[in-house]
């Protein structure tokens, strides 16, 4: 599924009238089965831009079009959309609510039209692909768990609608590093399995290793977009803007200090490790 | 278009604004009392004139001001009926089984509606021209004098103003849990009223255990800086009234005292 944005702009209203601008004028297309990032600081509008994109706001100016379709457009089938887009806010654990964890992952199937064994089978894989042991876990009260199993759970909750479309905002916020990898590598079998991946976050590491193309907000605007090797490289120029760097290529920054320039241009750990071996192997220019 | 809740501040400079919120607080009170007093229409008058000037005097928009009056028609209409109903009376109009309207109740009727009304629009005066805040403190000296009877009036000064601190964070909370449900399918619009109420769960389990989280998190945040109980904490600022609040106290309690000793029983 494709997602299209035009103009798209939000603000949000104050008391006593004035309006705040949470996103203005913002265009952009995500094809299907890409895998985007979004990038910004804290307070950009990167929760916004997710919330518009799976319909949960209306903006205030401009259009979304999901597969050509606007999705504010009268008449549009918005629970249709929402069956087809699977959104999994930050501290998705916060949603948790039922008695079971079987009850809470199949809470999203109750208007799919699926028959009981239906829902039970997808509810198991659902769980299942969130490392979960159906047979233990499903009738155990999901607030009971821990909160990396929460957060666990409540994900499947969403996969569970086999969305084409998945929205994660900061989805690695609070996880460990071990948890953090598994999680990304998990993200990326998804999107390698076809569904399409939108994903804020803050960490540049995983938005550098996992993403393909990267949307670049700085207050409600969109600075950079395309390809995420090449908006990286673009933000290295930008020297004011510190916040899109990741630590490979602060280190090779440094390393270009005390005159051991590599090439070619670093983002990733694995740029630094392939170009660093090069550079001891006297493969490079050296 | 989200529509402001009734009741928000609305920030400005006006008499209603400068007065210290102790102030509004009693001559709300005062003014309460004389709306409750009223009898005849002349003092209804005095109460609508009292209103509309305060409104003026305020400078605030007459729209959000009377506001509340929108909210709440069925439930004044509800009101209506069970007083012009249920009233008695002698001169009866009309009567069906046990229910029987008679000219009384109908007044009856009238009056109670007529008195949430204006009592909701003083309050709603009250609301827009003071901060909570200032609310809260005004309501934490002013029931001081309980501390006679053994009321722990500081711990219950702290707990109103917790309390309504955490209004704006527990809404926007609300509103975050309510997209995530409806993102995985829920459906708040349902039109049989069973299923609406069991549609609320999802959302109300969240919300009270992320209430209860935060209620926990903020006692272990207050007890590492040291917080042990109210007794003994001191105000930053002392405040003494000023005489424009003596001279609308007492303007208030002349309201009141003309509405008790004259207008109530001219008809």
């Amino acid at each position: 599924m494709a997602i299209k944005v035009e103009n798209l702009s939000y603000s949000y209203e104050q008391p006593f009238g004035e309006k705040v601008g949470a996103l203005k004028n913002v265009s952009f297309s995500i094809k299907a089965g890409d895998f985007a990032g979004v990038m910004g600081h804290t307070g950009c509008g990167k929760t916004t831009l997710l919330q518009l994109l799976a319909g949960l706001r209306l903006p205030t100016g401009g259009r979304v079009y999901v597969n050509g379709e606007e999705i504010n457009a009268k008449g549009y089938d918005r629970s249709g959309l929402r069956q087809r887009i699977g959104v999994v806010f930050q501290y998705p654990e916060y949603q948790l609510f039922a008695t079971t964890v079987e009850k809470d992952v199949a809470f999203g199937l109750k208007h799919s039209g699926l028959s009981r064994q239906e829902v039970i089978a997808r509810v198991q894989w659902a769980l299942e692909t969130m490392g979960f042991d159906f047979a233990k876990v499903r009738n155990q009260s999901p607030l009971a768990l821990s909160g990396g199993e929460k957060r666990r759970v409540a994900i499947a909750g969403v996969l569970a609608r086999k969305p084409e479309i998945l929205i994660f905002d900061e989805p690695v916020a609070g996880l460990d590093p071990h948890g953090r990898e598994n999680f990304l590598r998990f993200v990326k079998e998804m999107n390698q399995a076809g569904t399409t991946i939108i994903m804020a976050s803050h960490n540049m590491e995983a938005l550098a290793g996992y993403t393909k193309h990267l949307l670049v907000l700085e207050e409600g605007r969109l600075i950079d977009s395309g390809a995420t090797r090449e908006v990286f490289l673009r933000l290295q120029q930008r020297n004011n803007w510190a916040f899109g760097q990741t630590k490979a290529q602060r280190i090779a920054t440094l390393l270009a200090e005390g005159n051991l320039a590599l090439s070619p241009a670093v983002v990733t750990y694995d740029d630094l490790l392939s170009a660093l071996k090069r550079e001891l192997t006297g493969g490079g220019k050296g | 278009m989200k529509t402001l809740p009734a009741g928000q501040y609305i920030p400005g400079h006006s008499f209603l604004h400068q007065l210290d919120a102790r102030t509004k607080i009693l001559c709300l009170f005062l003014l309460i009392a004389t709306v409750i007093g009223a009898l005849s229409l002349w003092s209804y008058a005095l109460v609508l004139a009292v209103i509309a000037l305060l409104i003026l005097v305020s400078r605030l928009p007459v729209r959000p001001a009377v506001a509340p009056v929108r909210g709440i028609y069925r439930f004044l209409l509800i009101v209506f009926l069970m007083n012009a109903l249920f009233f008695g009376g002698e001169e009866v109009l009309a009567s069906w089984g046990i229910f029987q309207l008679s000219r009384e109740g109908i007044r009856q009727g009238f009056r109670v509606v007529g008195n949430v009304l204006l009592i909701l629009i003083l309050g709603n005066l009250l609301t827009m021209t003071t901060l909570p805040t200032q609310v809260t403190t005004a309501l934490e000296s002013l029931i001081k004098p309980l501390k006679f009877i053994g009321v722990p009036t500081e711990d219950v000064a702290i707990i109103i103003s917790i309390a309504i601190q955490f209004i704006p964070t527990l809404v926007e909370e609300t509103e975050l849990i309510k997209m995530a449900q409806i993102a995985r399918g829920a459906r708040f619009e349902s039109k049989k009223l069973l299923e609406r109420a069991a549609s609320f769960i999802p959302l109300v389990v969240p919300v009270f255990i992320s209430a209860f989280r935060r209620a926990d998190e903020l006692a272990l945040a207050m007890e590492a800086r040291g917080y042990r109980n109210a007794k003994n904490r001191t105000r930053r600022k002392k405040e003494p009234l000023a005489p424009h609040d003596y001279c609308a106290l007492a303007v208030c309690a002349f309201i009141c005292l003309v509405q008790f000793l004259l207008l109530r029983n001219l008809v």
